[in-house]
């Protein structure tokens, strides 16, 4: 019983729209590929107003993410997108699976690409920076006098005492970094802190905080081994949330310090 | 740090909880740095899981006793570790001195203690947006040489990743995931490489199978497992049909150090179920390769179903034993194959030696004196759709089967279903789907069987099953105390008699296990493991 649908039909009318909209849907999407069109400093303080009022609850107000809520830093290399299109569907569709809603359907596309426009504002465009320093100074500087290799690893190549420095040029600034280098115990992430441990007959293992709950504190001591102790049975044991990196304002000139910020300024995703 | 070891292990012997576990076994630090010579020697240290299978030969068979027929009752949860993101576990973790290594979906690894379960470090890869992936998002496991564990992505990368810091060590592309390839499996480490295979066989790739040196990287070699030109199997697939005959690699394989051959599994010729464009037996579809050890290059294949056209790839863990036949010791290999068919095949040359079905099937009479299958006429797809047993997911599939050296018998996970099996034109499109057809069920689930059984490898005879409602996905663990551990899709974890089949303890864990369990010791306590919906249970007797 197939009956042919008439165009004066309200059922008609509704699929056309519904295929208009379709297709301002792919237009809208596909916009993408051509960049973020909404990306003047207005649409980035959009961006920032609609952030703050819908994201900053799990991402935090300075967008650098939040254990307890489990949602990432956006400040630094994004793990889910390498580019605005990426970004932008992560905004629309979600993250199947985690707490990452998409935006209500309504959502106006400008919208979304402000918020996009926002976000990468967060990170400092290589481009655009003018540093002082020699990369290729820096790295000579990196791998000799500074020592840093034997602490920290760039490419799998390194210690492991100290951060992954691979992606460092995008997660920090070139203030950040300097900070880092001349005020090492400023900002300390708690991966990083140091923690004494004392055994029941006072013997004392120390090492690099790799985790720790309610119960339980997993360390790796300066050989790399991995430990791990419940807390009721030790004697005690105590944080130190200092650095355990040299502050190199005392061991390197500034341009040596330059040359090196330079140098880790650099280490970015390879394209 | 030796100093530290053993004020750790006083500590811990003067505390009464552990004293009795300890006084059996010496404190290790965590950890060493897994050497070939102890990959090649696992079952020297059956307190680790040291590879997918646990040890080369793929037996999945742990040579632990504390747990046992008399006492598994007594079973209890020592921790749970929940997935971040919610997906379909498939994980078979590994365990080394006290360090268990978890790979989650989408491509990502966690290291955690063995004994809490709670988390050292993590590696979250990162995927582009657009991936090509058949069936859903999916890692089933590391492998580990020396400090560094390797990895398979969704985005047909293989990673290397430091075992103390999850740093990334390197990272490179296998093949273009815009093509259609992905990588699911657990690597195989051989020596200074690293064996992997590839996913893919929906989307017309050409498959391989590729070792990679562990410290750099570089590719050492490929093996296609597809015949190509130069190799006179390309006349079993007709014109230019191999260039997109599937063959995808996308579970793990095993390795005979004496023979020093590499076996693996290739799945389904491409387009899955329209054989009308690529006529031929289309090698090396649906075989079992065997390769050397150390230049890849094929020394004998075995093929499963030759011009199949119902997706039974042969994509099951090779099994490896030594085991007596007619009044003689042989090296086989054992086979239960998604066609439905068991086979145990002699792996020096790969001589068929006997084969029975172990589970419904009707497109084939038997198999003849050469193991190839005599068909039933009239069982391909049709336009109109056609009913088949097994079903397109099999008579089992990638989940691991086990053997027991202590009981003699290998065991699988069956399911005795049927589907409608349709065909359709379809042109090849890169990064496409290339299937010529499809499937569907035209009974509910509960109407069909499925089964743990358990098979002589000498015969081929089923020796005893134990039915399962509604069906397994999950993989199966023997171990030296007499057990055999397994899951079902409706969410229970159990524990059977192996000798028999006898249900000895079982739990609903309330999701589907699609994992395969796996067992270890730390401190002289034995561990089972099993992944269940996005959770990683533990279990242990009470300390």
């Amino acid at each position: 019983m197939n009956q042919p649908i008439s165009w004066r039909k309200p059922i008609y009318w509704a699929a056309v729209i519904v295929f208009l909209v379709s297709l301002a849907w792919v237009t809208g999407v596909s916009a993408q590929d051509e960049g973020n069109l909404y990306n003047t400093a207005v649409d980035v303080r959009l961006g920032e107003r609609y952030f703050l009022r819908q994201c900053s609850r799990c991402h935090g107000q300075d967008a650098r993410g939040s254990d307890e809520t489990g949602a990432p830093d956006l400040t630094g290399t994004l793990s889910r997108a390498s580019s605005d299109a990426g970004v932008y569907r992560i905004i629309r569709e979600g993250i199947s699976g985690t707490a990452m809603l998409p935006v209500p359907q309504d959502t106006p596309d400008p919208t979304v690409w402000q918020l996009v426009a926002f976000i990468n504002s967060l990170r400092t465009d290589p481009a655009n920076i003018d540093l002082p320093g020699s990369v290729t100074a820096g790295r000579t500087v990196y791998l000799g006098k500074g020592e840093c290799a034997s602490c920290h690893m760039v490419r799998g190549a390194g210690g492991r005492l100290g951060p992954d420095l691979t992606l460092i040029g995008e997660e920090l600034t070139p203030d950040e970094l300097y900070t880092a280098l001349t005020d090492p115990s400023a900002d300390v992430d708690p991966r990083w802190w140091s923690v004494s441990v004392v055994l029941q007959d006072g013997a004392e293992v120390e090492g690099l905080r790799m985790n720790e709950d309610t119960f339980g504190l997993r360390i790796m001591d300066s050989q790399s081994n991995l430990w791990s102790f419940q807390k009721n049975n030790l004697r005690s044991y105590q944080r130190d949330e200092s650095s355990t990196m040299p502050n190199y304002a005392e061991t390197l000139s500034a341009s040596e310090i330059d040359d090196l910020v330079a140098y880790l300024f650099s280490l970015r995703r390879e394209n | 740090m030796n100093r530290i070891c053993l004020l750790l292990a006083t500590l811990l012997l003067t505390n009464n909880g552990f004293s009795q576990q300890l006084s059996q076994a010496p404190i290790t630090p965590a950890f060493s740095p897994v050497t070939w010579e102890r990959l090649l020697n696992a079952t020297d240290e059956p307190e680790n899981w040291l590879m997918y299978s646990n040890t080369l030969d793929a037996q999945r068979h742990a040579h632990l006793n504390q747990v046992n027929t008399s006492n598994v009752a007594q079973l209890e949860m020592k921790w749970a570790y929940q997935i971040p993101e919610i997906d379909r576990a498939e994980t078979t973790p590994l365990v080394v001195d006290g360090i268990m290594f978890i790979t989650e979906a989408p491509s990502n690894v966690v290291a955690v203690d063995a004994v809490t379960g709670r988390q050292y470090w993590r590696y979250d890869h990162e995927l582009p947006e657009d991936l090509r992936i058949c069936c859903g998002r999916n890692n089933r496991g590391v492998a580990i040489l020396g400090e560094t564990l390797y990895m398979s992505t969704l985005d047909a990368h293989l990673v290397a990743i430091d075992a103390r810091t999850g740093n990334l060590r390197w990272d490179v592309e296998v093949a273009s995931y815009e093509s259609g390839y992905s990588k699911t499996a657990a690597p195989l480490i051989v020596k200074d490489k690293v064996v992997t295979g590839i996913a893919g066989g929906e989307f017309g790739i050409r498959g391989f199978i590729d070792a990679y040196d562990a410290e750099t990287g570089e590719l050492a070699w490929r093996t296609y497992t597809i015949a190509g030109p130069g190799d006179p199997n390309v006349s079993t697939w007709s014109g230019d049909s191999w260039q997109t005959g599937g063959g995808a690699s996308w579970i793990t394989g095993s390795y005979d150090a004496e023979l020093n051959q590499i076996y693996w599994g290739t799945g389904n010729p491409g387009p899955d179920w329209n054989g009308d464009v690529r006529l031929g037996d289309n090698l090396y579809s649906d075989s079992a390769l065997a390769l050397n050890g150390d230049t890849g290059e094929l020394e004998w294949y075995f093929q499963f179903t030759p011009h199949d056209v119902h997706d039974w790839d042969a994509i099951q863990v090779p099994v490896l034993a030594d085991i007596q036949y007619q009044g003689e010791e042989r090296k086989v290999m054992m086979w239960a194959n998604r066609n439905a068919f068991y086979y145990t095949i002699d792996r020096v040359t790969g001589e068929f030696l006997v084969g029975k079905p172990y589970a419904l099937q009707t497109w084939a009479t038997e198999l003849d004196s050469d193991g190839r299958p005599i068909r039933v006429p009239g069982m391909e797809p049709t336009y109109e759709g056609i009913v088949v047993s097994p079903s397109i997911g099999g008579a089992t599939n990638w989940f691991s089967p086990a053997y027991s050296p202590q009981t003699g018998m290998f065991y699988v996970n069956a399911f005795d279903g049927e589907q409608e099996f349709f065909k359709r034109d379809e042109d090849y499109e890169e990064g496409e789907r290339f299937t010529g057809g499809g499937g569907q069920y035209i009974q509910p689930m509960d109407t069909y069987n499925s089964a743990i059984r358990a098979i002589n490898p000498a015969t081929a005879d089923i020796e005893w099953e134990f039915p399962i409602q509604p069906r397994s996905t999950a993989g199966i663990l023997t171990t030296e105390g007499g057990l055999l551990f397994s899951g079902s899709v409706d969410g229970y974890f159990y524990a059977l008699d192996a000798s028999n089949g006898q249900e000895l303890w079982n739990i609903s864990l309330g999701a589907r296990v699609h994992a395969a369990p796996m067992s270890y010791a730390v401190n002289g306590q034995q561990f089972v493991t099993i992944a269940a919906g996005n959770v990683v249970y533990t279990f242990g007797l009470r300390d």
